[in-house]
Order: C-alpha cells, then sequence, then structure tokens
C-alpha cells in the first residue's frame, strides 16, 4: 500500500530548515502526524497547508535562535529583499526611462536580503557571510541615499523612505551580527 | 563586609525567595515538561506536540514545542534518547525525552512560587475601584 506524504518540495524545505541533529526524528513526527491525523481528517490540500505551516515554524525558530538581534535581522531582510523583487519586477513593468538602472539596483537589494536570511538560518557556516558584509555597507549607503534624497524632494515617497530606512537598519544589524559572531560574542 | 553580605543575601533569599525566582518556568516551558512527565516512556515529540496542545487548550506550532524541548535539553531539565521508527514514519528514529532530577526540581519549585505569590489573594480577582 502506498502511503500518502507531502509534496516533494515541501519535505526539502522542513528539513532545510532543521539542525542536523533533528532532520530524522522531526522530520519522522511530522510525517507520522501527516499521515494518521492530518490527512484523514483535513484531506490532502488543508493537510499540506498545516504542514508546511509547521516547516515555517521552524524556519523562524531557527533564524531567530533567540537572539534580538538576529530576529530583527531576519525580518527586516526578509522585508528588503522582498520589497527588491517588488520594485524590479515594477520596474520592468513600467520601463520609465532609466529602469534598468533602478531595476538592477532593486535587484541587487533583494539579493542582499536574501543573502542576509540564508546566512542566518543556515548558521553563518556558508558562502553568504563575505556577501552580507560587503553587502551591508552598500545598503546602508543605498538606504541614507534613498531617504536623503526622499527628504530634499518636493514630493515625500512614503515607500521609498520606508524601504531606505530599512536598508539602514538591515545593513547596520547585519555588521554588528557578522562581526560579534566573529568575535565570539552573544547577539 | 562579608558578614553584611550574608545579611543581605539572606534577607533577600527569606524575603524574595531568590533562588525559587532564578529557576521559574515560563508557562510553556511548564505545559512542555508537564506533557513529558505524564507520557512517561511514551513522551517522543510529536505525542508532546499534542500534550502541550492539549494542556494550553490551543493549536501551537511544531517549531515552537521542538525549540523549546531542545532548550530544555541544553539546561539539564530534560534528556533525550533514540529509538527506532516505525512504517508509518518512513523508518526515521523517534527521540523519547524524560525528565531529569533537575527538570522534576524546576516544575516542583515553578508550582511551589506560583502558589506563594498568589498565597492571600482572593481568586479571581475584582476590579478595586
Amino acid at each position: 500500500m502506498i502511503q500518502q506524504a507531502p509534496p516533494r518540495w515541501l519535505e526539502r524545505m522542513l528539513l532545510w530548515c532543521l539542525p542536523a541533529r533533528d532532520r530524522e526524528t522531526i522530520s519522522g513526527d511530522l510525517l507520522e502526524e501527516y499521515r494518521e491525523e492530518r490527512m484523514p481528517h483535513l484531506g490532502s490540500m488543508r493537510a499540506n497547508v498545516w504542514y508546511m505551516r509547521q516547516s515555517i515554524s521552524f524556519l523562524s525558530v531557527r533564524s531567530v535562535g533567540g537572539s534580538p538581534m538576529k530576529a530583527s535581522l531576519t525580518w527586516i531582510s526578509v522585508f528588503t529583499a522582498a520589497a527588491g523583487v517588488w520594485l524590479t519586477v515594477m520596474e520592468n513593468i513600467q520601463r520609465h526611462a532609466g529602469y534598468a538602472e533602478r531595476s538592477a539596483i532593486a535587484a541587487c537589494i533583494a539579493i542582499q536580503g536574501l543573502s542576509t536570511v540564508l546566512f542566518l538560518v543556515r548558521d553563518g557556516r556558508s558562502i553568504f557571510r563575505m556577501l552580507v558584509l560587503t553587502g551591508a555597507v552598500g545598503v546602508m549607503l543605498l538606504g541614507a541615499s534613498a531617504v536623503k534624497r526622499i527628504l530634499d524632494a518636493p514630493h515625500f515617497e512614503g515607500f521609498v523612505f520606508l524601504i531606505g530606512s530599512a536598508l539602514i537598519v538591515q545593513g547596520g544589524l547585519a555588521l554588528a551580527v557578522v562581526l560579534l559572531a566573529r568575535h565570539g560574542k552573544t547577539i | 563586609m562579608l558578614e553584611a553580605q550574608i545579611v543581605v543575601d539572606r534577607f533577600f533569599n527569606h524575603a524574595y525567595n531568590v533562588d525559587i525566582v532564578a529557576e521559574l518556568l515560563g508557562a510553556f516551558e511548564q505545559a512542555v515538561l508537564l506533557a513529558v512527565w505524564n507520557m512517561a516512556e511514551e513522551a517522543y515529540g510529536r505525542a508532546i506536540l499534542r500534550g502541550a496542545q492539549s494542556a494550553l487548550d490551543r493549536q501551537v506550532v511544531a517549531g515552537a514545542v521542538y525549540a523549546t524541548l531542545d532548550r530544555l535539553e541544553q539546561r539539564g531539565l530534560l534528556a533525550s534518547r533514540l529509538e527506532e521508527g516505525t512504517p508509518v514514519r518512513a523508518g526515521r528514529v523517534r527521540r523519547y525525552y524524560r525528565l531529569t532530577a533537575a527538570g522534576i526540581k524546576a516544575l516542583n519549585e515553578s508550582k511551589a512560587a506560583l502558589e506563594q505569590m498568589w498565597r492571600g489573594a482572593k481568586w479571581p480577582l475584582e476590579s478595586k475601584a
């Protein structure tokens, strides 16, 4: 008899979120709950939603890791990454003059945000460390320049101010997290 | 100087029961530890998740429970062992938890501290205004 299982990509996402020590035990617990309780009572779609929710709960727990500084950096990076993707898409749809440069900058913001999240959930043992460190200075300068330009402009654009401010905070927190972690300090 | 310090320490230990407050567990931690205690030999992740949900009377995400189990184990309040998995979990091993002596002590002290805090207060509380 073939037993039902969550979609393969969902299982991969869960395994990716789990620390090596608990990968087998926790994924086994969730598979057991999925097969014995969720699938029979909720059906395939809602059971998958439940499974995804549990997986995401591990992502946030792991990235937060009990540190307020890391938690703030994680969620700000998620925000700037999403904002970067959104700006890239909008620039390419609207195609106003100079859109290519702006969409390239927006793509860099998205990459920096994603790199920071990956760095945090991978416990800093990855190639993302260098990218985060160098990119942190870049996003701080970019954010400061955007905020200054908006404050000087005749029309106030709230979303640019918000994204610019988030970039400044993200850059500062990323520098603090990477540098303090390197010196073995609790963050 | 040393004597004065001892007097101060005794005063605080007596008046505020500092030892107990230092070991006081959060409500979620207590729910998880009690779930482990109630299940005795059957306390593995999934069962504890269900036990915590039942004790708190609300849905709890798995990440919160496993992070708490991990933290309590690191603090020495829980110990764990691995056992073979079943076919329904594709043979993946189970991690069973049990309370250590320190865990039992922490739970007892948390309950005693709560009872001490509520002593003299008429429950349920009513507005004094």
